[in-house]
């Protein structure tokens, strides 16, 4: 039996004891809120009261002592994230379900800007005097390393794109020497015209019409060649696979010629176009040539052949592929998309790993796969654009290619 | 100008070329036939007529140097220029022992190719 005295004394002693075990817990929840660069919070509805620790003033940057309300914490939002973040407090309000949302916080230096992730959870409990209770966490860091690693990528998606470019350089200065050599030859005879007695000026004429046209030609293979070099990337357009196709063997073309390597084309008509990035799908389906045409370098005892097809796949997605008769990818299939993994004695092995990233990124994937005869054949299939109206489908004119005036052979698909 | 009308044929898949070359070569006296492709030119048996021709040499389909072979095991020597975009002067070399006129890198010269024509046409009146 406790004595009376005793029973007296034990109620303040007991409180004295929870209370230190919740300032304990306390203690320990501040510790682990401040590690984790989060905060709990709990709101009240009707006076948009916002309750918090020290942590949550720190990260939102506010005096503690001073009152918080969502109202001003929407003052501090970024004007791109604002809309949402309102919308999901409405939807709180409105429909009283649980929200979450990302946004962009303003310091109150008027400077600095931290990325938040917050999310609340609508509570029920009458004995509580709250209606929602959340977190906030500061996830700044983790964007800035997703920002830091994406460009990296990039940096070296371009670092692919140029080597590529440089392996193409033959080809490139063929490209551009074809004109040039119209250009001079025509401006010789133009002068050789207009030195006979009397001089022919309508010969004359037409070969100085032929020279403009040459040099126009010439500063259109610079012109396309200035994008492929440009860091810029520019997304969400509507691409034509099929034109990207032509213009990436155009390219190669005279690096193939040299290379006695046959090119075949069987481009499927009307497909729908994709959404995406125009030269970094370009630089997709040029590394594919590439390296078809690579492994095909020691081949002697059958024909050369790289062909390109495009194709429907199922009601919205679009399918390239390039077929080689080439050496095939035998026990390398495992690793052909891991970084720095390559079989070629001048290669990095990047390539591969860069267009499944680009691919990826579309919404796509690719794949290889042996062939039944000799050779590899890779592909990629994207999503089409949502909007296909007649005007943004891929010209039927592009479709079935039987030979262009390149001497590129049809495949008659 | 040549008072000559040798029949010269070129052969090269390129379009400037062959719209710019054919046009110097009359001014310069001489009989043109263009041909796109090194199959074309074989299917036209213009190889006995002609007296030189002008031969690009990476196409597709029969290359410029698969075309010389084919001409000479049907026991055709054509004096031939070669032309070319692809800078090597290892083939260039290599293609002068084999017997070629000359191998001409665009875009070249008139001053060269005349030189070359006259050569070519040297060689013929030789053989």
């Amino acid at each position: 039996m406790v004595p009376a005295d005793s029973a007296a004394n034990a109620l303040p002693l007991e409180l004295t004891h929870r209370d230190a075990a919740r300032a304990g817990l306390e203690a320990c929840l501040a510790q682990s809120q401040y590690l984790t660069g989060s905060a709990g919070f709990t709101w009240r509805l009707a006076s948009d009261e916002v309750r918090g620790s020290e942590q949550l003033s720190h990260i939102l940057g506010f005096e503690h002592a001073a009152p918080l309300t969502f109202a001003l914490i929407l003052t501090h939002v970024h004007p791109d994230d604002l809309p949402t973040l309102r919308a999901q407090i409405e939807f709180a309000r409105s429909e009283g379900g649980d929200i979450a949302q990302e946004f962009r916080h303003l310091m109150p230096d008027q400077k600095t800007v931290r990325y938040l992730r917050m999310g609340a959870r609508r509570l029920r409990d009458p004995r509580i005097q709250c209606d929602y209770v959340g977190a906030v966490q500061d996830v700044t860091e983790l964007r800035a390393a997703e920002a830091a690693l994406r460009e990296a990528r990039a940096q070296l998606a371009y670092l692919a794109r140029v080597m590529s470019l440089g392996a193409l350089s033959a080809s490139i200065a063929h490209e551009i020497k074809q004109p040039l050599a119209g250009i001079i030859t025509n401006a010789s005879t133009c002068l050789r015209m207009l030195a006979t007695e009397p001089p022919d000026l309508a010969g004359a004429r037409e070969t100085a019409k032929r020279t403009l046209r040459d040099g126009n030609r010439a500063s259109d293979v610079i012109t396309r060649l200035r994008a492929l070099f440009t860091r810029k990337s520019v997304g969400g357009e509507q691409v034509d696979l099929n034109q990207i196709a032509q213009e990436a063997v155009h390219l190669a073309q005279s690096d193939l010629n040299r290379r006695r390597v046959t090119v075949l084309m069987g481009l499927a008509e009307d497909i729908p176009r994709v959404r995406g990035d125009r030269i970094q799908l370009y630089q997709v389906v040029l590394n594919l040539v590439l390296n078809a045409a690579d492994a095909m370098g020691g081949v002697d005892d059958r024909p050369r052949r790289l062909s390109i097809r495009t194709q429907p796949e199922g009601p919205d997605r679009v399918r390239l592929s390039v077929q080689d008769t080439g050496t095939g990818i035998g026990a390398h299939a495992a690793r052909l998309f891991e970084p720095f993994y390559t079989t070629k004695t001048d290669g990095m092995g990047i390539g591969l790993s860069i267009s499944q990233t680009i691919v990826e990124s579309h919404g796509g994937r690719l794949w290889a796969a042996q062939n039944e005869g000799p050779g590899a054949t890779f592909c990629f299939s994207l999503p089409s654009a949502p909007e296909c109206d007649p005007e943004r489908r891929s010209p039927k004119r592009m479709a079935r290619v039987s030979r262009d005036d390149r001497g590129t052979l049809g495949l008659g698909l | 100008m040549t008072t000559t009308c040798a029949l010269v044929s070129v052969v090269d898949d390129d379009e400037s070329v062959r719209e710019s070359l054919p046009d110097l070569l009359r001014e310069l006296g001489y009989a043109v036939q263009v041909y796109t492709s090194a199959e074309e030119f074989l299917a036209s048996k213009a190889a006995r007529d002609t007296q030189c021709l002008i031969l690009d040499i990476f196409m597709q389909g029969i290359s410029g140097l698969e075309l010389i072979k084919a001409l000479a095991r049907a026991g055709l020597a054509v004096p031939t220029i070669f032309v070319t975009a692809h800078v090597d002067e290892s083939l260039r070399l290599r293609l002068l022992e084999e017997g070629a006129v000359e191998c001409l890198f665009k875009p070249f010269s008139d001053t060269a190719l005349i030189a070359a024509l006259h050569a070519a046409l040297r060689d013929g009146r030789l053989n």
